[in-house]
């Protein structure tokens, strides 16, 4: 059977409710036994609060503790809450990157979809995005988040979407086992698929990940053809340096605005880069109240760094069909006020965790 | 303006920053990344370019034409006496080599003598770089003599990359020859010590070299990648790892450990040598790939290895930026991984000097690291191989049975001996890049000497040209 839920959690990313008093129906929702997904009502009892009582605002978000790791085994099934009862409509299994070993998996039911899609669409309506132009967008689908993110964004925006799949977690595998070779093979195989169709047809979007973009600066018909007839170039799942940025924006796509996305797949949708900056400025992105709360912490610490400095990024995803507080990003990012009336912090300048190498000692005097 | 003190330079116009020197004039990152010091002092601003930079200047190098060999001879000797005595990128030569010894940590005096020894070598690069010439080749299609010889030197490749180390600014004489063949070459500095090649880069821009045709390109670990990929023919310095990555790809030419030898047979005397010998090991700061790591004795090398151990134990320990210093300087960190590395590659061998340790703390955060010598048991033991960046010697007897085997891999092979069949079969061994004989020290070298064969071995074919004569 369905239970009722209140309908502030049901409200839409342009109904412009209170966070904290969405994230209280949240906890509500979640942690009540008749409606909670079997996954959080186990853990319920390890907690060393009451979420019901205890969090009364997006700041107690902080009160969890990570719990992502779990993702990699749970079966998917328990991570639906049974207040959907039989309505539950799932749409998606996502897994993470795999980066860190074996993937994490969550859901995307039909009504999160919707909301995600349509904060997207809104952003990228904010940016000026033509409607009804043709996507070409190159990026990981399947298990992934983003291509089914870009090709949802396409969709609102009423532009039919070319697309050419790629498979991270082997080129992943290809770096690490130091086959540099066969990544640049990869590479290259994915660069002749969107060849093909950038020069035959008419591609007013083109939504790719860094990587790739870099990649067409070597070429010079592809570089002729975006800058003559794409209207806006999406980035994203990857991190973007400011000086690489930079350099895309003014030199390599002159003639196109490089809109930045920054989402991953604990989040369940993409942050859109705040528009209105420049490319000598700080790429930011805003998080997406009531749904998507981010901190910047010490690592060493976990307390909140100060704005406008650097910091590991926590993501907090708070929905009806799913709850992901405190997940710890492999990211580093600066601290910015967030525009509007967002909750929590804004990102600037998104960043890999640095790795510590000890010191090693390689014969040879080099 | 400028104060150079006993332990820093003091810029009053700020930070030193090293820009990347590209197709399109210098060029910083937003975050420039620090150079410190050995005692982990920031000393200098280096801008980073990101892969997008590097494949961009590569396609500008590819499309610039090669330096014109008219004036080249006085270009490169304008270029050689602004590197000695310019103010280049902003730095007096005394700022720069203080710079380079700091973060090196190579001897001020080793730094300065190199200074020279650079330029001398830039101002002879062509006639250099012709030596290797084969006798068959004209220098070019209009050389009046290719109509008799019918074949021309020619380039593999228009795009020369070097991935330089930053353990002796001498690295940087060779990838000269490489301009001078007309190749545009992309230099990637060492993070640790940037300021030769920058310096260098900067005085042959001033000379008349263009933008285009050689750049600067600092980068992290994964843009050199980028770098040695899109390049024709490139020049990689490292370890045996870095020797085995490119052992198979006929565009790279690895410049690993040299294990450098001295080998002294039973019909000489080698007190007559010593001189010659504790300077093949210790000269230079020992962290040239041209040091001794190795000197095998026929007959009982215990005298040999205590008369050496006497002479290295004298050297004193000081700061790099010290007019007296002799020995290498690094951060403290490194010189106790060093160290302790040094205890495990020694165990089971004969200590003479650097048994108890070779970190001598300058107190500072940096340390400078004491000579090591020890004895081995036989002239096949494995720690010969050890090639450690300061003065580390083995010392291993060597018999007539032993045969050339423990003498294989080696860049230069000194040899103290009249047997003239013995140097007959060294010169025969392939895997024996050089071979001095007599009272030469290891690290002696000449322009127009081959270092590693003649780079142009790498770099350039000879093309049958018919019928244009």
């Amino acid at each position: 059977m369905t239970y009722e839920s209140p309908s502030v959690l049901d409200a839409g990313p342009s109904d412009g409710v209170d966070p904290d008093e969405f994230l209280r129906a949240a906890m509500r929702w979640h942690f009540d036994p008749a409606t909670g997904s079997r996954y959080w009502l186990d853990r319920a009892e390890r907690l060393a609060f009451d979420p019901r009582q205890d969090v009364k605002g997006v700041a107690d978000l902080s009160l969890f503790p990570d719990l992502t790791d779990e993702l990699r085994h749970v079966p998917v099934a328990d991570l639906i809450p049974r207040g959907y009862g039989g309505d539950a409509r799932l749409i998606n299994v996502f897994d993470s990157g795999g980066t860190t070993g074996a993937p994490k998996r969550v859901v995307q039911l039909d009504d999160w979809m919707r909301h995600s899609t349509e904060q997207v669409d809104r952003r990228l309506r904010e940016h000026g995005l033509p409607l009804g132009a043709q996507w070409l967008t190159v990026a990981p689908t399947g298990p992934h988040l983003v291509g089914d993110v870009l090709q949802r964004a396409a969709a609102a925006l009423g532009g039919p979407a070319l697309s050419i799949d790629m498979d991270p977690r082997w080129v992943k595998k290809l770096i690490a086992a130091g086959r540099g070779d066969e990544v640049e093979s990869y590479t290259d195989h994915l660069v002749e698929q969107c060849r093909r169709i950038l020069l035959t047809q008419d591609v007013g979007v083109l939504a790719a990940t860094t990587a790739l973009l870099e990649r067409f600066a070597r070429e010079d018909d592809l570089l002729e053809r975006i800058n003559g007839s794409v209207r806006a170039i999406l980035w994203g799942g990857t991190h973007m340096d400011p000086d690489t940025r930079h350099l895309l924006a003014t030199e390599v796509f002159p003639d196109v605005p490089l809109i930045g996305m920054y989402g991953n797949t604990m989040m369940l949708t993409a942050l859109l880069e705040r528009p209105g900056l420049d490319a000598s400025q700080p790429c930011v992105f805003d998080p997406v109240s009531p749904y998507v709360f981010l901190s910047v912490v010490d690592p060493a610490t976990g307390e909140r760094v100060e704005v406008g400095e650097r910091g590991q990024v926590i993501v907090s995803h708070v929905s009806k069909s799913m709850l992901i507080p405190n997940n710890a990003e492999r990211d580093t990012a600066v601290r910015v006020r967030p525009a509007g009336d967002h909750a929590g912090d804004a990102v600037a300048d998104v960043a890999p965790v640095a790795t510590v190498k000890g010191e090693t000692v390689i014969e040879g005097v080099y | 303006m400028t104060v150079v003190t006993a332990g820093t330079v003091v810029k009053a116009d700020g930070p030193v920053y090293l820009d990347a020197l590209g197709p399109g004039g210098p060029y910083r990152t937003r975050v420039p990344s620090g150079v410190t010091d050995v005692s982990g002092t920031d000393v200098a601003r280096l801008s980073l370019v990101p892969p997008v930079y590097v494949h961009r200047a590569l396609a500008a190098l590819r499309k610039a034409e090669a330096v014109p060999t008219a004036g080249l001879d006085t270009l490169l000797e304008t270029a050689a006496e602004e590197f000695a005595t310019g103010t280049v990128g902003g730095l007096g030569v005394r700022e720069y080599e203080h710079l380079v010894s700091r973060t090196s940590g190579s001897p001020l005096t080793v730094v300065r003598t190199a200074t020279r020894d650079t330029a001398r070598f830039v101002g002879l690069a062509r006639s250099s770089a012709d030596r290797g010439r084969p006798r068959g080749a004209a220098r070019h299609s209009g050389d009046p003599t290719l109509g008799s010889r019918h074949a021309v030197w020619a380039r593999r490749g228009e795009v020369f990359a070097v991935n330089a180390s930053g353990n002796h600014p001498g690295v940087h004489r060779l990838w000269l020859e490489a301009l001078t063949l007309g190749y545009r070459v992309a230099v990637r500095p060492s993070r640790r010590e940037p300021f030769t090649p920058h310096r260098l880069v900067g005085a042959l821009h001033r000379a008349g070299v263009r933008e285009d045709q050689l750049v600067l390109l600092p980068t992290d670990h994964q843009a050199a990648g980028a770098l040695i990929r899109g390049a024709d023919r490139a020049v990689v310095y490292g370890g045996d790892d870095v020797v085995a990555r490119y052992a198979h790809d006929a565009r790279v030419l690895p410049q690993g450990p040299g294990r450098t030898k001295i080998l002294v047979t039973a019909d000489t005397d080698w007190r007559g040598y010593l001189d010659t010998i504790v300077a093949s090991v210790a000269d230079e700061g020992g962290t040239a790939c041209v040091n001794a790591t190795a000197v095998l004795v026929e007959g009982d090398p215990a005298p040999l290895a205590e008369a050496v151990a006497d002479r290295l134990s004298r050297l004193p320990g000081l700061p790099p930026q010290d007019a007296r210093a002799v020995l290498p300087v690094y951060p403290l960190d490194r010189a106790r991984a060093l160290d302790s590395y040094l205890r495990k590659v020694a165990a089971g061998t004969r200590a003479w000097l650097g048994g108890d340790g070779i970190v001598d703390d300058l107190g500072d955060g940096s340390a400078v690291l004491r000579p090591a010598v020890h004895q081995v048991d036989h002239a096949g033991a494995p720690q010969p191989r050890a090639e450690l960046p300061f003065p580390c010697v083995w010392i291993a007897p060597w018999t007539r049975s032993d045969g050339i085997a423990p003498l294989r891999d080696t860049l230069v092979l000194s040899l103290l001996s009249r047997d003239h069949a013995l140097l007959a079969t060294l010169l025969a061994e392939p895997t024996i890049a050089n071979v001095y004989a007599g009272d030469r020290p290891t690290y002696w070298m000449a322009p127009g000497v081959p270092h590693d064969s003649y780079l142009s071995d790498f770099l350039m074919r000879s093309k049958a040209v018919v019928g244009f004569e």
